[in-house]
Formats: C-alpha cells, sequence, structure tokens
C-alpha cells in the first residue's frame, strides 16, 4: 500500500512542474495540450506499471524499450503480411511474452543479476529488430491502424482508454490477487515467501512475462502513433519508465512500491518533456533533465531511509 | 527447535504427538502437526500489512477467480489477534510496529495454522516490562485454551513465572526436568554449569602487566550498548561474556569503529581513537570476528593473500607491492602459527575451520597489532585446534600484546582469562577478577535481575 | 591435527587458486585458437595479415574501454555509463582539438571530464549509497544527453594527423592502436598485481565486510576505482577519435554492452574478487574475432547486437556456474 509521507513528494514535484510550465509559456496550461500530455504519456504508462512491479522485487528491466519497438516492429510486419491486425496484435503480444518470461527465467532460476540479464536480452531483441527490418521503417499501415491511437470512444482517446484499462488491471493484480501480495514479498523478504511454501522464483518469472506482455500491448500504440514501425522508436524508453518509478517513490530495495505513485511519475515526465518541448529545448536536454530528477529521487531516497 | 519445526531431521530418537509415534521431515509436516516455532528472526514482509503478513501464502480465495478476498483475510487476522487479546490494527504495514508488535504478530500467523504447540525462542529479548507483560498475559490465554508452549529463555524470573515444568539442556544433552516449587535460581545455574573435561589448563598468574592498551569511557552506541566502561592493559587477557544477545559484539564493533559511536571514549595506548576499522588498524588494533567466513576472511583469495590484506599498508608504505617477499611473509606466519595448508597458494575456503581462524589470527601479525579482540575465538573448532589458538593468544600477551576475548564458552572465559567483564543486556553487570571467576558468578552476573 | 581439506568432493574448483587462473586463462586461448582455425576455414579473407592486424586494433579499441571497467568490476561493482561517458569525451575533445588545435589540451580535457565523471559515479556509490547499477544508468544518460547537447546535432571531423596516427597509423608494419593497448596493459597489469591497491581491490571484491574490518579504506578504494573507469573511458574515447577521425553525438550509445561482453568472457566475475586484465584483453579478441568472422562472413551486420547479447548471457551464466560451486562471503 502506499504511504502518506510519499504523497507530498511526486505531487509537489508535479504541481511544481506545472507551474513552471504554465508560467513560461502560453501554450501550455491549454485543454488541447493537457489533453496530448496524458495521450502521450499512455504508451509509457504501460511500461512504467510492470516496471514498478519488477523494481519492487528488486530488479529492473533494461529490455524493456527494446522489446517494445521489436513487438511493434512485428506487429507492423505481420499486418503488412497477413493483412489482419487482429493476428499481427496477437503476434506482437506473443513476441512480448516470450521476452518477459526470458528475462524472468534467466533471473529466477541461475539468478543472473537482472541488469546484466535484462542488457543482454536487450541487445537481443535490438539486435532482433535490426534484422528483421534492415535498419528500415517499415511503412503502409492500413488507417484502421492508425485510427488506434487517434480514436476515440465515447469522446474519450483510445490510448488513455487503454492506459487506464491497464492502470486498473495491474492495480487489480497488486491489491487484489496473491501474485500482487508476493511481489512486495519477493522484495522485502523473500525467504518468508518460502517458508511459506511458495515458489518464489516462478513467482518472478511471471513478473517479467507481464511486462513482456505490456510491451506487446503498447506496440500497438507506438505503432500506430507513428503509423510504422522503426528499429529504434522506443529505444531508451525504459530509461522514462524506471525514471517514473523513482520519481513516483517506488523504492529499489526493501520491496516498497506504489502504483499511483507511478502514474504521477509517469505524468510528471510527461509534463517535463511537453514543457521542454514548448520551450523549444531539444530532446537531449530532455533527458538531462529526467536524468537529474531521477537521481534527486534517488538522493531524496537515500536521505528518508537513512532517518528510518 | 529445528528438528521440531522441520528445517532439521532428526537423526535418532523418536517422537510422538497425541501418543502416537510420528516424523518430522519438512516444515509442512510440523505444520501439519500443529507445532508452530517463533525464532528471534521474524519471517514477516516489511511492506505487506499485519493482515497480508498473517496469511502469507494461504490467501482466500475472492469470488472472481483468481482474485483474493481482502476483507475475509482481514475479518481473519482481527479474529486471530482477538483471540490472544490484541488490538493491533490488521491494516498497518508491518514496518510501522515496533518489535514487541511484530512478534505478536508472529504469534498470530503461528496460531492462524492451527498451532496447538507453539516453540518461543527467547521471546522477550527485545521487549520492554510492559509488553513483556503483554505477552505473559497472551500467553495464559493460549495456556487456558490448550495450547502448549515449549518457551525457551535465559531469564530465571521469568522461567520461574510461567513454567510448569522446566527442563535444562547443557551442551547438546539434557540435564535434568525439574518443577520450578522443587528447585531455585542458584539450583539451576549449578545444574547449567556442570563439570566438563577439557584439556586447557588454567593459565598461571604473574604474567608481566604493562601499560593500558584499552580503556573505554561511557561508550553508548545506537547498536543498543550504554555506559560501557573496561579496561585492557598489555600482558592480560580480559573476557568480556554475557548471554547471546547482551550486547558483546557490538561493543567490539563499537571500539574497533565498525559501527558508530553515539557518545563515549575509546582511547588506545592513551590515545583517543575516532574513525573506522581503517584507523584502528593503523593504530595496531585488531578484531577477529565472530563469523571468520562472512566477515574475516576473503574465502576465495588465497591463504596468503588474506594473511598480508591487513597488513598491506604497514608492510609496503610505498604502495608497492611485492609478492615475493608478501610470499616470504606469509609463509613465516604459516609456519610460525602452525597453518596447516598444502600451499600458501590454496584458497583459504579449502582449509579446516581451526586453520582458517589461524589465518584470520595470521592477518593481523603482518599488520603488527598490538591490540587483539577476539569475538568467539574457538567457535566450530575441533579440541586440538582450540588448544592451539589459546596457545598463540598466550603467546601474544607475553610479547606485550593485550587481548579482550569474547566467548560464549564460560570454561574458557575462567580458564583462559586474567580477569572478565560480565555484560547484560547492553551493559556492564560486573567485573569479576581472577579469585572471583568461575562459571557460577559469571552467570549469576549475566543472568539474574536483582 | 586438524585435516587439512574437508573432503574431495567438496573442495571447489577455486581450492587451486592461481592454478585455476591459469587454466580459465589456458581455455580461453583455447577458445581464440579454435575461433581462428574455423575462420581460417570458413573464408580465405581471414588469415590475412591485413585483417589480423585490423582485428587486433578493433580488439585494442575494445580493451581501451574495458580496462577500467574490470577495475570495477572487481571490485563488485558495475559501471553502465561506459559508453556514454567515452562518447561525451570524445565529443567535447573533439571539439576542444578543433577550436585550440592542440591535441593535448583535447586530452587533458578528455581524461578529466571522465574522471569527474567516474568520480561522481563514485560518490553516488560511496556517499549517497545509490546501488552502482541505477546509479551509473542514470549518469549514463545524464551524460549522453550532455553529449547531445553539446553537439547540438552537429558534427566534428578533420584532426590534425598527428593525432590521427595514434588511431590510426602505423609503426614498424604494426597498428599503433595495438603498441598502446600493451602499454596499457602493462601498466594496469602493474598496477592490479604490483601495487597494494591492487590487493585491496581483489579483496574488496571477494568480499567488501571482511575486506573493511581489515582495515582497508574501502569507500576510498571504490572512488579511487570509479574515477580510474572514467579516466580510462576519456583516454579510449582519444584512441576513437583518432580512428574515426570524426565525432557525433551518437558515438557511445552501442558501445556498453559489448564492453561489459569483454570484461565478462574474459573472465572477470560480475560478483567480484575474481579476473585479470589480461583477461579482458582475450574476451575483447573473442569477441571482435567472433564478430569480425560474421563480417567476413557477409553475415548481416544487423546481428551483431543479437550475437553480443547472446554471448554475455552465455558468459554470465558460466560464471555463475562455477562461482555456484564457492562460498565467498560476499
Amino acid at each position: 500500500m502506499f504511504s502518506l509521507g510519499r504523497v507530498p513528494g511526486v505531487a509537489f514535484v508535479l504541481v511544481a512542474l506545472f507551474g513552471l510550465f504554465a508560467s513560461t509559456s502560453g501554450n501550455f496550461f491549454t485543454a488541447a495540450n493537457v489533453s496530448n500530455i496524458l495521450v502521450q504519456s499512455s504508451i509509457l504508462l504501460l511500461l512504467a506499471l510492470p516496471m514498478t512491479f519488477i523494481i519492487m522485487t528488486e530488479g529492473l528491466d533494461l529490455s524493456a524499450g527494446a522489446v517494445l519497438t521489436l513487438c511493434s516492429v512485428v506487429l507492423a510486419a505481420v499486418t503488412l503480411g497477413t493483412g489482419s491486425l487482429t493476428v499481427a496484435f496477437l503476434a506482437a503480444l506473443a513476441i512480448g511474452v516470450a521476452f518477459g518470461l526470458l528475462n524472468g527465467w534467466i533471473i529466477a532460476w541461475p539468478g543472473i543479476p537482472p541488469f546484466v540479464a535484462t542488457l543482454g536480452t536487450l541487445g537481443i531483441a535490438q539486435g532482433l529488430c535490426l534484422v528483421i527490418t534492415d535498419g528500415q521503417s517499415i511503412v503502409g499501415m492500413p488507417p484502421s491502424l492508425q485510427s488506434v491511437y487517434s480514436g476515440t470512444l465515447a469522446g474519450i482517446p483510445i490510448p488513455i482508454i487503454m492506459a487506464g484499462v491497464a492502470y486498473a488491471v495491474m492495480h487489480g493484480i497488486l491489491y487484489h490477487t496473491r501474485l500482487g501480495t508476493y511481489v512486495s514479498a519477493l522484495g522485502g523478504n523473500r525467504e518468508a515467501l518460502r517458508h511459506a511454501g511458495i515458489n518464489d522464483r516462478l513467482v518472478l518469472a511471471v513478473i517479467y512475462g507481464i511486462g513482456g506482455l505490456m510491451s506487446g500491448v503498447a506496440a500497438l500504440l507506438l505503432t500506430s502513433r507513428i503509423s510504422s514501425a522503426h528499429p529504434t522508436a522506443a529505444i531508451g524508453m525504459e530509461f522514462d519508465a524506471i525514471a517514473a518509478v523513482a520519481v513516483g517513490g517506488t523504492q529499489f530495495e526493501r520491496g516498497e512500491g506504489w502504483l499511483l505513485g507511478t502514474l504521477l511519475g509517469v505524468i510528471a515526465i510527461g509534463v517535463l518533456r511537453n514543457g521542454l518541448n514548448l520551450l523549444g529545448t531539444s530532446s537531449s536536454v530532455q533527458v538531462i533533465c529526467v536524468g537529474l530528477l531521477v537521481i534527486f529521487a534517488l538522493f531524496l531516497d537515500g536521505l528518508r531511509s537513512a532517518e528510518r | 527447535m529445528k528438528v521440531l519445526c522441520g528445517a532439521y531431521v532428526a537423526d535418532e530418537g523418536e517422537l510422538f504427538h497425541g501418543g502416537k509415534k510420528i516424523e518430522i521431515r519438512s516444515t509442512l509436516d510440523a505444520r501439519n502437526f500443529g507445532i508452530a516455532v517463533i525464532f528471534q528472526e521474524f519471517s514477516l514482509v516489511p511492506y505487506l500489512t499485519v493482515a497480508q503478513n498473517i496469511y502469507l501464502g494461504r490467501e482466500f480465495p475472492g469470488r472472481v477467480p483468481g482474485t483474493i478476498n481482502r476483507s475475509k483475510i482481514r475479518q481473519e487476522a482481527k479474529r486471530v489477534l482477538g483471540t490472544i487479546g490484541s488490538d493491533i490494527d490488521v491494516d498497518t504495514p508491518l514496518h510501522k510496529l515496533g518489535v514487541a508488535q511484530q512478534q505478536i504478530v508472529e504469534i498470530a500467523k503461528a496460531l492462524s495454522q492451527d498451532a496447538r504447540i507453539l516453540v518461543m525462542d527467547e521471546p522477550t529479548s527485545a521487549l520492554s516490562d510492559s509488553e513483556t507483560e503483554h505477552l505473559f498475559d497472551m500467553m495464559r490465554r493460549l495456556k487456558a485454551s490448550g495450547v502448549a508452549i515449549v518457551y525457551i529463555s535465559h531469564r530465571m524470573a521469568e522461567v520461574f513465572l510461567l513454567g510448569d515444568r522446566i527442563t535444562i539442556l547443557r551442551d547438546g544433552k539434557k540435564v535434568a526436568t525439574v518443577l520450578p516449587h522443587e528447585t531455585s535460581p542458584s539450583d539451576l545455574v549449578q545444574k547449567m554449569v556442570g563439570r566438563k573435561v577439557d584439556t586447557i589448563h588454567r593459565r598461571g598468574a604473574g604474567i608481566k602487566i604493562g601499560g593500558v592498551a584499552l580503556e573505554v569511557k561511557n561508550l553508548n552506541a545506537q547498536s543498543g550498548i550504554a555506559d560501557i566502561n573496561l579496561q585492557v592493559r598489555s600482558g592480560e587477557i580480559v573476557g568480556l561474556c554475557g548471554l547471546v544477545g547482551s550486547g558483546r559484539t557490538e561493543v567490539a564493533r563499537a571500539i574497533f569503529g565498525a559501527d558508530k559511536v553515539s557518545s563515549g571514549e575509546v582511547l588506545f595506548f592513551g590515545e583517543t581513537f575516532s574513525g573506522g576499522p581503517d584507523k584502528a588498524t593503523r593504530a595496531g588494533v585488531a578484531l577477529i570476528p565472530e563469523s571468520r567466513k562472512s566477515q574475516g576472511l576473503a574465502l576465495i583469495r588465497s591463504v596468503g593473500d588474506n594473511i598480508v590484506l591487513a597488513g598491506l599498508e604497514k608492510l609496503f608504505p610505498s604502495r608497492m607491492f611485492n609478492p615475493a617477499r608478501a610470499r616470504m611473509l606469509a609463509g613465516s606466519v604459516i609456519q610460525k602459527l602452525r597453518i596447516a595448508t598444502p600451499s600458501p597458494r590454496r584458497a583459504v575456503q579449502v582449509l579446516s575451520g581451526g586453520n582458517q581462524q589461524k589465518v584470520v589470527v595470521g592477518k593481523w601479525l603482518t599488520a603488527e597489532a598490538k591490540l587483539f579482540i577476539f569475538d568467539e575465538p574457538t567457535r566450530g573448532i575441533d579440541v586440538g585446534a582450540k588448544a592451539e589458538i589459546f596457545a598463540l593468544m598466550y603467546d601474544l600477551v607475553e610479547k606485550g600484546g593485550a587481548i579482550l576475548m569474547i566467548s560464549s564458552e564460560l570454561s574458557e572465559i575462567v580458564n583462559v582469562c586474567d580477569r572478565a567483564y560480565v555484560m547484560r543486556e547492553g551493559h556492564i553487570a560486573g567485573e569479576l577478577q581472577r579469585e572471583r571467576l568461575t562459571e557460577e558468578n559469571i552467570l549469576q552476573l549475566g543472568m539474574h535481575h536483582e | 591435527m586438524s585435516t587439512m581439506i574437508e573432503t574431495k568432493e567438496t573442495a571447489p574448483r577455486f581450492g587451486l587458486s592461481l592454478s585455476s587462473d591459469f587454466t580459465n586463462m589456458l581455455l580461453r586461448l583455447l577458445a581464440v585458437a579454435i575461433i581462428c582455425i574455423m575462420l581460417t576455414f570458413a573464408t580465405d579473407a581471414f588469415l590475412t595479415t591485413n585483417n589480423l592486424l585490423n582485428v587486433l586494433r578493433q580488439a585494442s579499441l575494445v580493451f581501451f574501454m574495458a580496462s577500467g571497467l574490470t577495475l570495477v568490476i572487481l571490485t563488485g561493482k558495475i559501471d553502465l555509463s561506459i559508453g556514454a561517458t567515452v562518447g561525451l569525451c570524445a565529443c567535447v575533445a573533439a571539439v576542444v582539438i578543433k577550436t585550440t588545435g592542440s591535441p593535448w589540451i583535447g586530452a587533458a580535457v578528455a581524461v578529466s571530464i571522465g574522471g569527474a565523471v567516474g568520480l561522481a559515479n563514485g560518490l553516488m556509490v560511496t556517499q549517497l549509497r545509490i546501488p552502482s547499477f541505477i546509479a551509473t544508468y542514470g549518469m549514463l544518460w545524464v551524460a549522453q544527453g550532455v553529449t547531445y547537447y553539446f553537439m547540438g546535432g552537429q558534427s566534428v571531423y578533420g584532426f590534425p594527423a598527428g593525432f590521427r596516427a595514434l588511431g590510426s597509423g602505423y609503426f614498424l608494419g604494426i597498428p599503433i592502436p595495438i603498441y598502446l593497448m600493451i602499454i596499457v596493459l602493462l601498466i594496469g597489469s602493474f598496477f592490479i598485481n604490483r601495487t597494494t591497491f591492487g590487493q585491496q581491490i581483489y579483496a574488496m571484491g571477494a568480499n567488501t565486510t571482511a575486506a573493511r574490518l581489515s582495515g582497508i579504506p574501502v569507500n576510498s578504494r571504490l572512488n579511487l576505482v570509479f574515477m580510474l573507469s572514467g579516466a580510462m573511458a576519456g583516454m579510449a574515447s582519444l584512441i576513437f577519435l583518432a580512428r574515426l577521425n570524426s565525432a557525433e553525438g551518437d558515438v557511445g550509445e552501442s558501445l556498453t554492452l559489448p564492453t561489459i561482453a569483454a570484461v565478462v568472457i574474459g573472465g572477470t566475475s560480475l560478483f567480484g574478487g575474481v579476473g585479470s586484465l589480461s583477461g579482458t584483453f582475450i574476451g575483447g579478441l573473442i569477441l571482435t574475432l567472433i564478430l569480425n568472422g560474421m563480417n567476413l562472413l557477409s553475415l548481416n551486420a544487423n546481428w551483431q547486437p543479437f550475437v553480443t547479447g547472446v554471448i554475455v548471457l552465455l558468459a554470465v551464466w558460466l560464471d555463475m556456474k562455477t562461482r555456484s560451486k564457492t562460498d565467498a562471503g560476499n
């Protein structure tokens, strides 16, 4: 569950960013722009939600961006090949789950440290992207695909609906299933879980599998957004996801996590990037800012845990 | 304890449950027989709630397949806590509870598994007086409802207060089972001490004593020690004893700089010391830690590498490492301490416990240490090697070194030390000079509540 | 008298401390030989002087980056920012060399920036107590961002000939980077084997707690090691610059994985306490040979990240299997 002591943290950051950009750029605080931010943040939220679980288990998934890109490439390729968006979507999901379970397997059983394991699968996924696309974009997506990202349902943009559903599902898993209970145990006291007779390795593998699944879902939005698939489309997005989780207050050790915090963290990063965009700053500066934000958040973490 | 909860399997002997002979081969077996053990280290998850912790692994399924029934879990948790008279809010995250309350959660967890036999290991060591009272109330309630409790403790007052029957163990064997009204605390102490046939002869008195090597004044540390005052002079072996958990290792670590000191002074050879282990080492102080494998040795490194480790800065002040010279030095230490190893290049890991311990001591010889703090020097070492370690220690002090020795083996303290400080619950309960240094006296000081 | 060895069955591989290192090195040299033999049969283009020198030159470049990283990994930590640091130093040095015309100033700047990044990493780990993989991961992105911002989308090219020789020149028929690599290998090995720092670093990796309780100033050494890693990245960037004769924002992006691969393949354990610089060189050589072979066999270059990823995982897995037989108290 969440601790009240953390609400001020990320909410404060969010409010501060909002205030900063609203005052420095006239275009910021418009209904259209705010809606824009939310829509654009939907893909990141899909990555950041399972990343929250993973970080709660004291792990990390550096391959998330590469796997997302791969799923997007597969989605596009299969759409062109079979003409069926449904089949393509299923293929993307399958690839995502496969990579997720691969990550989970090598982390849970031989015990390879997550940062190296997912670094390796990052290379594998990225390699496959390049091989399949030969470095080129895959274009020629049917309009039905495009309408996913730009379409609305009952007036609400579809990406926001998908993000909302994903949030609801993850929330349900975390607070209403045994798996969700065990996520915190994996990070806080793995021994306790073993004593209780639970197969902790299986739980860990499933958690990474969920991460892969979400990458597959996000691939639909990504491909729809750029109406194509590019082999480096989402490379590096895991950084924003990790940053969102860190800023949102989830700890890297001890098994404490806050899903709502991740949501706020995602919005905060969305706001940061959007605001910086409107101010005309380059994406490289944006990356620096996000990085500094993470280091700042971790520093605060360090202070808080020193107090305990 | 470990056999009862299924962690170890018994080699010999029999277990009877409800009059029937049983076997316990796993934690599941133990659970099925209704046996629950509450260890000193809790098996709880910090960021889950009390209710979630109690039912970890045994969550009630909800109506939608795959979900859990949170309200039922909370309800049941409340009910179980109620049976032991506790009103802890089941929605509190565990890390927000103090040790006493966490212990109550552990007990509730055991009870929720329908435990009829509860084994508790030193449950009051971390509790205050009022929390202890609370715990005892709870235990009386359980007893009234038919639960059998095995209460492991060294606290005489509690044992006599709570026990219907008292069993005394010593060196892995049962000494006696008595009824409280047929015995007394000092009687129990005597039974605990016993006579041991050992080959360690009492060290003779009259060794030349030099200046004060270690002086500790009013030392307090966050690790739980308070008002520590002690002194060790060159040529002396001073014991630091007391029961497990009384704070002896904490004192050693605070002196060595491994733990933070909140107040008080530590002086090495007359000079005030403040800083970490690297400074202590430079000042000529050595710590032979409790757990040699995880704290004293780099197991995958060779014997030679480990031996020169602490002395690197002293041996090679120019920072240029000379492998040949290091090998020579290691070789002479190996010879001097008679460390049995096929070659100094073997990894320390393959050595026996006694030889590993000698390597740890040897490490400090190359560092030219003059003040040694030994924490359980003979733990896990066979009799022959023990004698050698003591011979080593005698040699060190004869050459002018000073030793502070922590040990749980009372006979060792009595035979080896010139005098000893006895600790109890983070304080020094008293000092015993040579004439009064007996096992009974140590236990009396270490155990009794006056 | 107590027994010396517990039982034959439980005596772990690491029981043969130095001879085990030797065996490992031998195995890797054997791997190199096997790969060379296979490639010789697979294609005529392999066993030419030109190609072999090229391979060695490439391996040298990898080695420069991996040398500092080896030290960090020996202490049981990791530096994920190494690739980005190389990129940053290369770009800044490039601009400095172009504007001042002096490679020496450029070199000094590169090494200083690298060292500063390394020190920042070290401080995050020792003072802020952030796990090294997170701290250096954050630093990776900061460094990359700064690099892109600094370059502003431009590229810099055209360096003085003397400087270019560092990367592309020959001396006595052998590419200069190889000489530099030998120098770094010798100096680095000297540092690891013949200074007290080296002994302390190995001990810290084997058991940080025991090292600390043996009087080793662990925090101070960690800062040193991270700083060296950064400084070496700075030096590596110069060679890169000289070789490529240009610098763009994305120079460092794809360097992290191969660098870690070289270290792990070379036998340095990610858990610390085991490894050597010569091992890292051989690891880099093995990786380079494999990628070179792929090139010569006209395999799509796009397969390279894939292959590197698989190799890293295999190497780490092997490391874990051998390590699981020991019981280092880390």
